[in-house]
């Protein structure tokens, strides 16, 4: 009797986790979320405020593409003198002060 | 009385083999003794006397079937050949075509799907608004549609080349959409922390009511203090205006300066 080769070659922790690791009840899932409840009978109702719904919104007119020509060498930010950088929470309201102020 | 209709049956089915000649296939499309000696049962439900279920079925005497066969007299359409067919009707604008690279082709070639350019970088996009950042989402998105899309053709056609120009192409695109990821958590989080501040600023009032935002030198006018600090507060203002430029709420994407460079330049 010797475990299976995957276990003999490397350590047993590099393999993924799977149900049959842990005890029952363990709900791996996929990541997805449920869209409704199960009922007492073994039904399911969708419950449709927790269905998702991805609205495109219209791209008349819009130039942009997900590439940027290699023409143009990448840019990276300058933000010396503030630790945070584009993370500062005084930069954020300042530019709120001098640019919208009101919402 | 069982055996008249088989007679009958025999002396046509002769007079057609003499009249026809060397024709050895079916003539009769449906057997006539059936209707003649008995109430018509389909297969597997008659139970006569002798259990037979082909009484009189013969296949040299080309009788046909006892059952009726569900076929009609009706002469049957003969296949037209594709080119003399109408021309498919489909919608010029229909959404799927957003799937194809273009309506010729299932895939682009290889050598279409290496001309792209580098992915954004998160600094670039940090100039971009909420709406464009939305936008550029879903545009990356119909491009991995259609890169998937053509996977798929390519997978199934086993055409054997173009993987590596996709994978590629889906690289760049995958990294725009985690610059744009990384770019709306910042801002959050940004948005959190300033959320706090604003709390113990005093120009800022988060209650509700009366303007949210009071500049100080309107109810510090006499003070000589806030002619001091202003000149603290702006530099930080010209900063931000520098280095976030047009990200007000009515920016047209169509003036972005980068698109026109963009456009004119080759996308190698």
């Amino acid at each position: 009797m010797q475990p299976t080769r995957a276990l003999l070659g490397m350590r047993y922790r590099k393999l993924r986790l799977t149900t049959k690791d842990i005890n029952k009840g363990y709900y791996k899932g996929t990541r997805t979320g449920s869209m409704g409840r199960h009922t007492k009978k073994g039904g399911y109702i969708i419950e449709w405020h927790k269905v998702r719904t991805y609205v495109c919104p219209p791209l008349d007119g819009f130039k942009l593409t997900p590439f940027v020509t290699n023409n143009m060498p990448r840019t990276f930010g300058q933000y010396s003198g503030d630790p945070l950088g584009p993370k500062s929470p005084a930069l954020y309201l300042a530019r709120w002060k001098a640019e919208n102020g009101l919402d | 009385m069982a055996a008249m209709p088989l007679r009958a049956g025999r002396q046509a089915t002769t007079g057609a083999c003499q009249s026809i000649g060397v024709n050895k296939q079916q003539t009769a499309s449906l057997s006539t003794t059936a209707a003649l000696w008995k109430r018509h049962v389909y297969k597997g439900a008659r139970d006569n006397a002798d259990h037979s279920k082909n009484r009189g079925e013969s296949a040299l005497r080309r009788t046909g079937t006892r059952w009726r066969l569900s076929m009609s007299d009706e002469p049957l359409p003969k296949p037209v050949p594709r080119d003399q067919l109408p021309p498919i009707e489909t919608d010029p604008n229909h959404g799927l075509w957003e799937f194809f690279a273009n309506r010729k082709t299932v895939a682009n070639p290889p050598t279409e799907d290496a001309k792209h350019g580098r992915s954004w970088t998160v600094e670039e996009l940090r100039h971009k608004s909420w709406d464009d950042l939305h936008r550029l989402w879903w545009v990356c998105v119909k491009e991995r549609n259609r890169i998937a899309t053509a996977n798929w053709e390519r997978n199934k056609s086993k055409l054997g080349f173009g993987e590596s120009e996709a994978r590629e192409r889906d690289m760049m695109v995958r990294g725009t959409m985690k610059a744009i990821k990384h770019v709306l958590t910042e801002r959050y989080y940004a948005w959190e922390d300033a959320v706090k501040l604003a709390e113990k600023d005093p120009e800022v009032n988060l209650s509700g009511d009366g303007p949210t935002f009071t500049p100080r030198e309107f109810f510090e006018e006499d003070q000589e203090a806030a002619a001091l600090e202003e000149p603290a507060v702006s530099p930080m203002g010209e900063a931000v205006e520098q280095t976030e430029p047009g990200t007000g709420a009515t920016l047209d994407p169509a003036t972005i300066p980068s698109s026109k460079p963009q456009s004119e330049a080759p996308r190698i």
